[in-house]
């Protein structure tokens, strides 16, 4: 490839600087993860004394977090179910049909995505509080899919454009019916896309914390909710446990689609390259 | 090249599958498909004979690939029905006509190994287990293919995945498989490998074939009978051979021989020739005893292979070698034609005894392979 | 199924397929748009008409006044002046970290990738959280400084603007490298080193080649991570003091605490138009460097 010539120098520092750059985004999290093994869980680094104190706590008679995880969970499963049959729906009408109005339902799906969350929390709230819906988690769910089914319809849109439609039309050549084809070939082909949808869908419900807290009440609070409750008026050192735990489950996520996206496309590409690592985070491609 | 006369299907398929040994595979009646203002076919009809080659040639536009579409069921006729043995599918969906298709992408299922592929059509008619089990390694013989069964599609050539694409195409023994240009996408050497392949394994089962190409060479090579295809007409339906010599219309003539064209006027009939005087050289010309409708204004059609270079007062004309490319074992010489400005006069002569560029040379042809057509306005 | 088969053939497949296509279409959308009519459109529409209304439900401009003055007008700058401050700051260090990455062997950049990446998929409350572990005054910022001996320390890194400019940075940083990475992906290298044979410098080759090519790109990522920052919370809220009191904390404090739903509203619909407005300019810019890299191409 014929490209400029790199100065040793510029390298080096263009590389310094990177580093600077991606210690900056990796602190955060990384301080989290060992101080949640920390005997001081609020400050010293690095720990002077291991232990596992903070987790125990956390399932401790009287802790507020099993509840409010429990909650959690339930919300962000009820918002994938939700989010899927929109996404799936959606998708196929916006990739594999003559749709009307094509382009205005496609700017409908994205506007969730780019208008402010305090906003439509705030509507949201507008919408619940006079149907005393308040703390209801069916409520919170239907909220967190206006944010979870928008990611899941752009998903499915980038899955069923990589699937030739042609195989079908080879399909029904050879005798197949439209349900066998839908079975047999656009569902195995879609599931790995199916699959990521899932986990975005659930990752961003139990993430939410604008939605949720203005449609929690004083007896339904979610793990974020909890969280930022502990951070701001009850000073709970558990608090480190749970962001650790938040962050381990971010990556497990994120390491389930990785892998589904690298089985899915044939294990062409490497599991860890930048396609991959671009792909899991950019899941609608550039549909924006 | 042009030697495949009809074949007679040969019945030696051994599980006696084959649905129709002998008389009509499929036929077509006054078929017509318009996009708009557009008449993409127009009023095709056609009788394919079971066990018959038959290619669909023409360039793009001119229906080949609608004409293919409809019979297969993927784009609806405007008119016209389409048979396949004595069942009328002109309404049915795709998936009811019980035909093979070959794409010209492969579009093999990427989640199946090979053998599933192979094995799908055979599964959604509720073959069992032991039988596809039997049928897809047969045919996956035949195709030269025994042992990538497990690959999945993805890991194997383009060339391989189109004889799997075939396989899955053949081994539910359709009663008529279509093929839409299905080398298209491969290089030069390969096509020319898996032409002699499909035809080979074509005449062993007997298969009855529709090809769409817009390769002349391939479809000469391959098939029993030819549909020259021309802004939706069939313009000539016929053996390779036939096309070859006895083009009916000048646009054959020019798609399948590259002929040359030189327009003269009729002097006269005898019992087996015409005589025909060049417009560009005022020589005479013996060619295939032809009567036109009307006139005597006719086109002189003659293949740059047909003609040769003579003594100047041997040959129909003479003329001026202006240029002479060695393209192997041929030499292409362009002639310029004295007393006219006609276009250069193509020949194709074997290497070695080509003329050099310069040359004065006198140019003759067998009576035979000369073809005379009607004049027509601007053609 | 016809459609896709015959598209190389003149027109349109016949109607009344094109019509079952239609139909379908029209049958698998409706999930999705009736759902967010339902739960996303009225409400904010209910939420516009809330902002226009008196208690005695006349209309009134009001609480357009009210959030256009005084405290609330400052709290507006402030929201402004903190997102321009995270916009420019995420999107020189996006393109230095995008740059890098850029060049990188595939695994490191692979690597470097998975560190972009994974925070932006960690809950924003827990990088916050982070955060306010690391800039405390015992935190490990300060504590290697001190142990630097940097005099002055320990410095006050929290509570303060500059607590929540890094906060909300490192929120907006994932966007503008992911934004940014691609558009320097679509560059064609050859066209600098074609620059270079001409004779150009590095440093004119970088003005005159290389920025024009990428600064749509640049003006979007900017613009997006500006829009993003307008409606943020969490960080300002933790990592702020009483000065860095953002609008999406106001429109929190007077629903949660105040009950003062209608100014809400207001400045919720002020937060929207603001967005809408940066969102127009995005889509003004992207089909500027569009209707260049036509230009360009042709």
């Amino acid at each position: 490839m014929m490209e400029l010539r790199k100065t040793l120098a510029g390298r080096i520092a263009l590389t310094a600087v990177a580093t600077v750059i991606l210690l900056f985004l990796a602190l955060p999290i990384v301080v989290i993860l060992v101080t949640s093994f920390s005997s001081n869980a609020f400050s010293a680094f690095p720990p002077e004394v291991w232990t596992l104190n903070w987790y125990k706590a956390l399932f401790a008679d009287g802790s507020k977090w099993p509840a409010a995880l429990s909650l959690s969970a339930l919300v962000a499963a009820l918002s994938t179910v939700f989010s899927l049959i929109i996404g799936v729906t959606a998708a196929t009408a916006l990739v594999r049909s003559e749709l009307p109005l094509r382009s205005a339902v496609f700017a409908l799906v994205l506007g969730p995505l780019l208008i402010p969350q305090i906003v439509t929390a705030l509507g949201l709230f507008l919408l619940f509080e006079p149907a005393a819906m308040l703390g209801s988690p069916i409520a919170i769910a239907l909220g967190h899919t206006v944010l979870a089914s928008p990611i899941a319809v752009l998903i499915l849109i980038a899955t069923l454009r990589g699937i030739d439609e042609r195989l079908e039309d080879a399909a029904a050549s050879m005798g197949a019916g439209r349900l066998t084809i839908a079975r047999k070939i656009t569902f195995p082909l879609a599931a790995p896309g199916m699959i990521a949808a899932a986990i975005f869908s659930f990752i961003t419900s139990f993430d939410e914390f604008y939605i949720s807290q203005f449609l929690s009440s004083v007896d339904t609070v979610t793990l974020p909710v909890q969280v930022y409750n502990s951070l701001t008026f009850e000073i709970d050192p558990s608090v480190t446990a749970v962001s650790a735990i938040l962050i381990a489950f971010a990556i497990l996520a994120l390491g389930l689609v990785a892998l589904v996206r690298w089985l899915g496309s044939g294990r062409q590409q490497s599991l860890l390259s930048v396609e991959n690592t671009v792909g899991v985070a950019n899941p609608g491609g550039d549909a924006v | 090249m042009a030697e495949f006369d009809v074949v007679t299907p040969s019945v030696k398929v051994a599980d006696g599958t084959l649905p129709t040994a002998t008389g009509k595979a499929l036929s077509v009646v006054a078929l017509r498909k318009t996009y708009g203002d557009v008449v993409a076919v127009d009023e095709a009809s056609m009788e394919i004979a079971a066990g018959e080659f038959v290619t669909f040639l023409g360039a793009s536009g001119s229906g080949k690939t609608t004409t293919l579409m409809m019979i297969a069921g993927f784009c609806e006729p405007d008119s016209g029905t389409i048979t396949v043995g004595d069942r009328d599918v002109t309404k049915l969906a795709p998936q009811k006509r019980n035909l093979g298709f070959v794409f010209q992408q492969y579009l093999l299922f990427p989640h199946m190994t090979v053998s599933e592929n192979v094995a799908f059509p055979l599964t959604l008619r509720g073959v069992p287990k032991d039988e596809i089990r039997r049928r897809v390694g047969e045919t996956l013989e035949i195709a030269g293919l025994s042992g990538f069964g497990n690959r999945k599609p993805r890991e194997l050539s383009g060339g391989q995945q189109q004889r799997v694409a075939l396989c899955r195409a053949l081994v539910y023994r359709p009663p008529v498989i279509l093929m839409d240009e299905p080398l298209g996408a491969l290089d030069k050497k390969l096509r020319d490998q898996l032409q002699v392949e499909i035809k080979a394994i074509q005449q062993e089962l007997g298969l009855t074939v529709i090809y769409v190409t817009h390769d002349q060479e391939e479809a000469l090579v391959m098939s029993d009978r030819i549909a020259v295809m021309r802004n939706g007409l069939i313009e000539q339906f016929d053996t390779p051979r036939e096309l070859f010599e006895r083009p009916r219309t000048p646009f054959v003539a020019d798609f399948l021989g590259a002929a040359n064209f030189l327009p003269g006027h009729i002097e006269q009939h005898t019992d087996e020739h015409t005589l025909v005087r060049l417009d560009a050289s005022g020589g005479l010309i013996k060619a295939r005893r032809h009567q036109p409708a009307s006139g005597t204004e006719v086109k002189v059609a003659v293949q740059p292979g047909r003609l040769r270079a003579c003594a100047t007062d041997d040959g129909f004309c003479t003329g001026t070698v202006e240029t002479a490319t060695y393209v192997g074992t041929l030499v292409r010489a362009g002639v310029r034609i004295d007393g006219g400005d006609a276009p250069l006069l193509r020949l194709e002569v074997p290497a070695g005894r080509g003329p050099v560029t310069g040359e004065r040379i006198g140019i003759t042809t067998d009576p035979e392979d000369v073809n005379l057509f009607a004049d027509e306005q601007g053609g | 199924m016809a459609a896709t088969l015959t598209a190389g053939a003149p027109g349109r497949p016949r109607k009344l397929l094109a019509s079952r296509r239609t139909r379908v279409g029209i049958l698998y959308a409706l999930p999705v748009v009736v759902y967010l009519l339902v739960l996303f459109v009225y409400p904010i529409f209910s939420t516009l008409l809330l902002s226009l209304k008196n208690a005695d439900g006349s209309l009134t401009l009001h609480w357009y006044a009210d959030a256009l003055t005084g405290v609330n007008l400052s709290v507006l700058f402030t929201t402004l002046r903190i997102s321009a401050e995270t916009a420019v700051l995420s999107l020189v260090f996006g393109f230095v970290l995008a740059q890098a990455i850029s060049r990188l062997k595939p695994l490191w950049a692979g690597l470097a990738m998975l560190v972009v990446v994974v925070p932006h998929f960690v809950s924003a409350l827990v990088r916050t959280y982070g955060w306010i572990i690391l800039l405390g005054d015992k935190g490990l910022v300060n504590e290697t400084l001190t142990a630097m001996s940097v005099p002055g320390t320990p410095y006050q890194l929290l509570y303060n603007e500059l607590g929540v400019v890094i906060g909300t940075t490192s929120m907006m940083l994932p966007y503008t490298v992911l934004l940014l990475y691609g558009v320097m992906r679509g560059v064609d290298r050859r066209l600098l080193a074609a620059a270079s044979s001409m004779g150009a410098g590095r440093v004119t080759i970088f003005r005159r080649i290389y920025l024009p090519l990428v600064a749509p790109g640049l003006a979007s990522a900017g613009l997006l991570s500006f829009i993003l920052s307008l409606g943020y919370y969490i960080t300002p809220a933790l990592m702020g003091g009483p000065n860095q009191t953002m609008i999406a904390t106001l429109i929190n404090q007077q629903v949660t605490k105040e009950n003062q739903w209608n100014g809400a509203a207001a400045q919720g619909v002020i937060l929207l138009v603001l967005t809408l407005a940066g969102l127009l300019l995005v889509k003004l810019v992207s089909s500027l460097g569009a209707s260049r890299k036509k230009r360009s191409a042709s």
